[in-house]
């Protein structure tokens, strides 16, 4: 046969070339998604209202605005636990099963990508675009907190807060991607890890407040149990929510200790403190890291896990 | 024999249902190769195994001679596979679907430069290609389930259904499409329901019913082995003996009977022989009044097979 052409040999052709596409396949999946652009809008109108609101309210009474050169530093990118929650769930709610559910998942898995890459192509690729929208807004927050609150101390610690927050994110992530990974539907990934976050919400000043036993919290995810540095009269949460919160803390006064409460009556009126343990807090950033790193890496694998058994039926 | 597609015993249930049984295919290199099924026959199931997205309950898989067990990317690398009605995703514009696949096939820049328009001309979608995919209609998304079959210039195209969606033009240059890439080397091997289409661009055939191979051999056979011998039947006004035995004269014609002005041929090809038959009939001075050919349409055989293998009443 005089047309039979001559093959190209790609059998070496390389891994992280393999691994790049996975990674820009499914960036443009997330930089394109209607929910997380709207999360990206929403996030940003409540970073401005953060920061104009004091301006406008100072200006109502006649008072001026003091300088604030720890703004920035304190208040991060203003992204809290409902925050990191939320970016979680719009980065990876349909990161797989999004992929069984519109079918999209059959030409992906039929080219010469392994599972396991598919797997850690989209875990890098959430993580680079948690990173890179928490960088905006952190560099918004410091633009913006110069302006209102003047010059700003320790903005190089701002690096380090976007890793923390990145790392919160990436706790509820997995978990999503777990969810996701078995149940294959891109609503009961959302609806369960958002069961999980209101069952945490709702337990955890509960039990943090109330209970002898608050140091439960310290393993599972969310904002922890709540303590104060007295010295600085700065509260503290031991949770995988606070990551950032604490390394900031830690850098800036690494021989603090955390006194962790509970509430021992109410009465109306009033209520007594009862002191519970103290720790370094360089033990509870640490602990707190050790349990992030735990949760990512234990659902990563059932979602890894869930992925590399599936098979595609429909 | 070299053997592209080769299953020894294959099985796969869902449940209590057996969608592919025991099933002993093999599929030549360097052929086109028809899978052939009524609806829920198992075509579906077994490619989806043969591709790696089903794991088989029994049974093993070789495809270009590799065993195919767990998840084999390398053995994808060189095979193009088109999914039957296939979704991509819709935010992604034609051309960045190619390229995107293209890398993960590890096809250089330059490959890719090279390929990606002359198959987004090959399957209709040049000017088009900077549109989403979203936008695309059921037809261009067929052709650009082709498109990313053919990227890496596999040794292997397992296509699925893939005229199902085209408008007729885009059917005709489809098989087109398949009888060029046959050409260059490429073993194909194609499910449809669309029986002509089989038999206008298959060299091989394999029928199969309730996951269990009927027959497999090449389209001739299957024909000649299930409907017996093509027939002619030909009206001749003023028929003659020299018509006759210069009738029987022909290469081709194992037999012919007489019955008043009617000619009854039996061939022994599956060629379309009625322009000879007819200027022989001609030349020997006979006119001819009408013609049919008769018993070697492959729908007939699919129909005496499916018919009997499913216990219905043949047609």
């Amino acid at each position: 046969m005089s047309d039979v052409k001559e093959r190209r040999d790609r059998t070496n052709s390389g891994w992280m070339t393999r691994f790049w596409a996975v990674v820009k396949y499914e960036l443009l999946w997330n930089i394109r998604k209607k929910k997380f652009l709207g999360m990206i809008v929403v996030a940003f109108a409540l970073a401005t209202l953060s920061l104009a609101l004091p301006v406008i309210l100072s200006n109502m009474i006649g008072q001026p605005l003091s300088q604030n050169p720890d703004y920035v530093v304190s208040a991060g990118a203003g992204i809290g636990g409902l925050g990191f929650f939320l970016f979680a769930i719009v980065t990876v709610m349909n990161s797989i099963s999004g992929e069984f559910e519109s079918g999209t998942v059959v030409p992906l898995l039929t080219k010469p990508v392994s599972r396991t890459m598919v797997f850690l192509g989209k875990v890098f690729a959430a993580f680079i675009t948690l990173l890179s929208a928490y960088a905006v807004l952190f560099v918004y927050t410091a633009i913006g907190g110069s302006i209102v609150y003047g010059p700003q101390n320790n903005l190089h610690l701002v690096p380090l807060s976007l890793l923390g927050s990145t790392l919160s994110t990436l706790v509820w992530a997995a978990i999503t991607l777990a969810i996701g990974s078995i149940s294959k539907s891109s609503l009961i990934a959302a609806l369960g890890t958002f069961g999980i976050f209101i069952a945490l919400s709702i337990s955890h000043p509960i039990v943090s407040i109330f209970s002898d036993q608050a140091w439960v919290l310290n393993y599972v995810p969310g904002s922890g149990v709540t303590g104060s540095i007295k010295d600085l009269a700065k509260s503290v949460s031991s949770g995988t929510d606070n990551l950032a919160a604490n390394l900031i803390n830690y850098v800036l006064h690494p021989s603090s200790e955390v006194t962790f409460y509970k509430i021992g009556a109410l009465r109306p009126g009033s209520s007594s403190m009862i002191e519970l343990y103290l720790e370094p807090l360089s033990l509870v950033l640490l602990r707190s890291i050790a349990v992030a790193a735990t949760y990512i890496l234990v659902f990563s694998f059932i979602a890894w896990y869930a992925l590399k058994r599936a098979q595609v039926v429909e | 024999m070299e053997l592209a597609i080769e299953t020894s015993a294959l099985t796969k249930r869902y449940g209590s249902l057996t969608a592919v049984n025991k099933l002993d295919l093999k599929v030549e290199r360097n052929t086109i190769h028809g899978f052939l099924g009524p609806n829920g026959a198992g075509k579906t199931t077994t490619i989806k195994v043969l591709v790696g997205l089903l794991k088989p309950d029994e049974g093993t898989v070789r495809i270009l001679g590799q065993e195919v067990r767990g998840d084999r990317p390398d053995v994808r690398l060189r095979v193009g596979y088109m999914p039957e009605l296939p979704k991509f995703p819709k935010h992604l514009k034609g051309w960045e679907l190619l390229d995107i696949y293209g890398r993960m096939y590890g096809m250089t820049v330059q490959e890719r430069k090279e390929q990606i328009p002359k198959l987004l001309e090959v399957v209709g979608l040049k000017g088009r290609e900077r549109d989403s995919v979203g936008n695309y209609s059921k037809g261009m998304q067929q052709r650009l389930g082709i498109a990313q079959a053919l990227l890496n210039e596999p040794e292997l195209v397992i296509l699925d259904e893939p005229s199902l969606g085209l408008d007729p033009v885009g059917m005709v240059e489809v098989r087109e499409l398949m009888k060029g890439i046959a050409k260059e080397g490429m073993t194909v091997f194609i499910s449809s329901h669309l029986l002509f289409e089989v038999e206008q661009i298959c060299s091989h055939v394999t029928i199969i019913n309730r996951g269990v191979s009927l027959v497999s051999d090449t389209l001739q056979n299957v024909s000649h082995k299930l409907s017996g011998p093509a027939t002619l039947q030909i009206e001749v006004a003023k028929i003659s003996d020299a018509i006759v035995e210069a009738v029987k004269k022909l290469p081709f014609v194992s037999n012919v009977s007489q019955d008043g002005n009617t000619l009854t041929i039996e061939l022994n090809t599956r060629d379309d022989v009625r322009p000879q038959v007819s200027q022989e009939i001609t030349s020997s001075g006979g006119v001819i009044v009408s013609m049919s050919l008769r018993g070697q349409s492959l729908e007939e055989v699919f129909m005496q097979l499916v018919a009997k293998s499913s216990g219905w009443k043949a047609v």
